[in-house]
């Protein structure tokens, strides 16, 4: 890709994630007054960012043991990207959770005072463990490209490529390396296997986090975690393939192929997710008790029902089907579909937990009392919307430098695994 | 038949697993009462109006010489009687120096019928103090907990302020302390004096800073703790000018509020989610 358009994008998004840092740092200055959350509507837009950064980073670990654990060879360039994004996805997502906290200075309580009851515990256990799988994993593939790179390369270079090889020397015969990265590939595998469950674990497990309470009929369902699952899966789908319609390489026989492949495993997850999410619909609408359709009449046609129509249905749903249908020869519009259905699915999120809110649990207890704090509406304010528009892209910001330092996706010809 | 919980059929069964709960309750301070020390008790007015409130008094200060466990904190609420005059929650407001929009008790207002034939009926809403919380088991650092006589209480000091428990409360009882004051941000006013008074909730003196707890933690009713353990009713019950609010110990047979949660028109909300809460409505 042109390095000018990479230099502007870089410009762009680490702009944005400075005013980003900025906001953040008010919000932890200021505290929880400056979002518009109430006592009755206690999560919006930050945690909905959060569970779709856990969905995402699961998503792409799994689409990872796609090639690692049940050796879809063809997808394997896609690889280490995908694992990248599982890693940055991650982190954007315990961000989220942690500047929502009313004392984000406390956040080690979780691990010091863990309850064993609470599903969110666990679930931060779950992610602690995740992480280090994904960090394992991918050293192990890098290992030998980065003491390549270290050997290679001039002195700053060096120590930084030094430090992440963690001392590993590349071995003296062809032979050795071969058998070297054989190994790596094996551990791989086994960190793979181990890793689907533990990514199923962090996703199912974000889903179970609503899924177990009764307070709200809509959450309390079975089916949500199933569905935090399969979304993980279409918005890890969508990334890889618009991701590897961006840096792929276009000269490559194979690269209309994989991206093919990536459509179409994008395609099959939409069609599970829609399949299920209608399924809660139809259920829900046939028995009609007025406490689980109020929350499905507010996302159909309360105040925010084009996110449900025009971003859920449309991007993560309508658009990328028409895409594979009708062109599907063009990898430039396969990769738009998949942009659509990353994006499309963050309505997804939105449209889970917010209007679960919306609806009073006691009757007529939004008349009861008057004050903007005790509001049964929501709506995210400024300082709500630029720390996560900012966070986004300082996210991607590092995304993209780490994507140019390491050896993601153009390794080096000798080691390429 | 005694009912075995589930909370306690886990608890039995973590116990014989192996020590996981460790770290669950060590650590936490108990609090007098928990301990089993004793305060002196304010001497009874006698009233010759209200009998009820001198009744409830009495009941009170038995109760408190039998030992924590042994107590269990009930509210009956009868509905008809209220007249919706909000002072309730005036009071409780003064009380616990709540924050704009922390409220604990709430009066709910409904119009019901159709004109002419129309009428009002008020429902005073607090923490239910369910015998079954949802609230308490999801809470990730354990800040939140049902004490042995029945309150479920909050320890501002652990809370982290993740709101997992407002989302898991079926009554929307519990409230986020924002970190607003009345006054401030309002034109050029600065904190008001009557803002930085002392909070006296669970026998603690808090003062509201930014970022000091129990700014940033999640709030919510304790059928005033402090009052209580002190030998006083509640203060939405005291300030009740209906003699709406009835407070006591239910495993008193002898006390009133027994007497009146065995009445064949006392309902409880939203029963059918299983919380079994102890605040009780006489229609």
């Amino acid at each position: 890709m042109k390095s000018r358009i990479i230099n502007w994008f870089l410009l762009l998004t680490g702009l944005g994630g400075v005013i980003g840092i900025g906001a953040i740092v008010y919000r932890l200055v200021e505290g929880m007054k400056v979002t518009w959350l109430t006592s009755n509507f206690p999560w919006g837009m930050w945690i909905s960012y959060y569970i779709y950064f856990i969905g995402l980073s699961a998503g792409s670990f799994l689409f990872s043991t796609l090639i690692y654990v049940f050796g879809r060879k063809e997808l394997e360039k896609a690889g280490r990207l995908a694992l990248f994004s599982a890693f940055f996805a991650l982190v954007a997502g315990l961000i989220f959770i942690w500047m929502d906290l009313g004392h984000p200075w406390r956040f080690f309580y979780v691990i010091t005072h863990w309850n064993y009851t609470s599903v969110l515990a666990w679930e931060i256990l779950f992610y602690i463990g995740y992480i280090v799988v994904v960090l394992v994993e991918l050293w192990y593939l890098m290992r030998a490209d980065l003491a390549l790179m270290r050997d290679e390369s001039s002195a700053g270079k060096r120590a930084f490529y030094g430090a992440l090889a963690l001392g590993w020397k590349t071995p003296a015969t062809q032979e050795a390396r071969d058998a070297s990265r054989q190994r790596a590939l094996r551990v791989v595998a086994i960190l793979g296997a181990i890793g689907i469950p533990l990514a199923i674990c962090v996703h199912g497990g974000t889903g179970a986090i609503f899924g177990v309470v009764k307070a709200r009929p809509y959450w309390y369902s079975a089916i949500f975690p199933i569905i935090f699952i399969t979304s993980a899966l279409v918005s890890g789908a969508g990334l890889m393939t618009f991701l590897y319609a961006l840096v792929g390489d276009k000269k490559g026989s194979e690269y209309l192929n994989i991206i093919r492949s990536l459509a179409s495993w994008l395609i099959l997850f939409l069609g599970i997710d829609f399949l299920l999410i209608g399924a809660d619909f139809l259920v829900n609408w046939y028995g009609y008790v007025p406490d689980h359709m109020a929350v499905w009449e507010q996302i159909m046609f309360g105040p925010y029902w084009y996110v449900f129509w025009l971003v859920q249905m449309g991007l993560a749903m309508v658009v990328p089907f028409l895409i594979y249908l009708f062109k599907k020869n063009s990898a430039t519009w396969l990769g738009i579909g998949g942009l659509s259905a990353v994006i499309g699915i963050v309505a997804v999120r939105f449209n889970f937990v917010i209007p679960a809110f919306a609806v009073s649990p006691v009757p007529l207890l939004d008349k009861a009392f008057h004050d903007a704090r005790f509001a049964f509406s929501y709506f995210p304010s400024l300082t709500e919307w630029v720390s996560s528009l900012g966070l986004i892209s300082l996210v991607t910001f590092i995304f993209v430098l780490i994507y140019r330092l390491l050896p993601i996706v153009n390794v080096p010809k000798e080691y390429s695994v | 038949m005694e009912r075995i919980t589930r909370r306690e059929l886990l608890k039995k069964g973590t116990m014989v697993g192996a020590g996981v709960a460790v770290g669950s309750s060590i650590g936490r301070k108990a609090s007098a009462a928990e301990k089993g020390e004793k305060t002196p008790l304010p001497k009874i007015v006698e009233r010759s109006r209200d009998s009820n409130l001198e009744r409830m008094e009495k009941e009170l200060q038995r109760a408190l010489q039998k030992p924590l466990n042994e107590r269990h904190w009930v509210y009956v609420i009868d509905v008809k009687k209220c007249v919706g005059c909000a002072a309730c929650i005036a009071a409780c407001q003064t009380e616990n120096r709540t924050p704009p929009g922390v409220v604990y008790r709430p009066v709910i207002h409904e119009e019901l019928g159709k004109y002419p034939n129309v009428t009002r009926r008020h429902i005073p809403r607090l923490c239910n103090h369910c015998d079954n919380p949802p609230c308490t088991p999801v809470c990730p650092v354990d800040a939140t907990y049902k004490r042995a006589d029945g309150i479920v209480v909050m320890d501002y000091n652990r809370c982290i302020g993740c709101r997992y428990c407002l989302s898991a409360c079926p009554y929307n009882s519990r409230l986020f302390d924002f970190g607003e004051f009345y006054a401030k941000g309002k034109g050029f006013f600065p904190i008001m004096p009557y803002e930085n008074v002392h909070t006296y909730e669970y026998k603690v003196n808090w003062k509201r800073h930014k970022g000091k707890s129990p700014v940033g933690n999640v709030r919510k009713c304790h059928f005033c703790l402090h009052r209580i353990e002190r030998g006083l009713l509640p203060a939405c019950l005291v300030t009740c000018l209906g003699g709406v609010n009835y407070f006591g110990d239910s495993n008193d047979s002898k006390s009133l509020v027994s007497k009146l949660i065995s009445q064949p028109n006392v309902i409880r909300l939203r029963e059918e989610v299983g919380t079994d809460p102890q605040v009780y409505y006489l229609l």
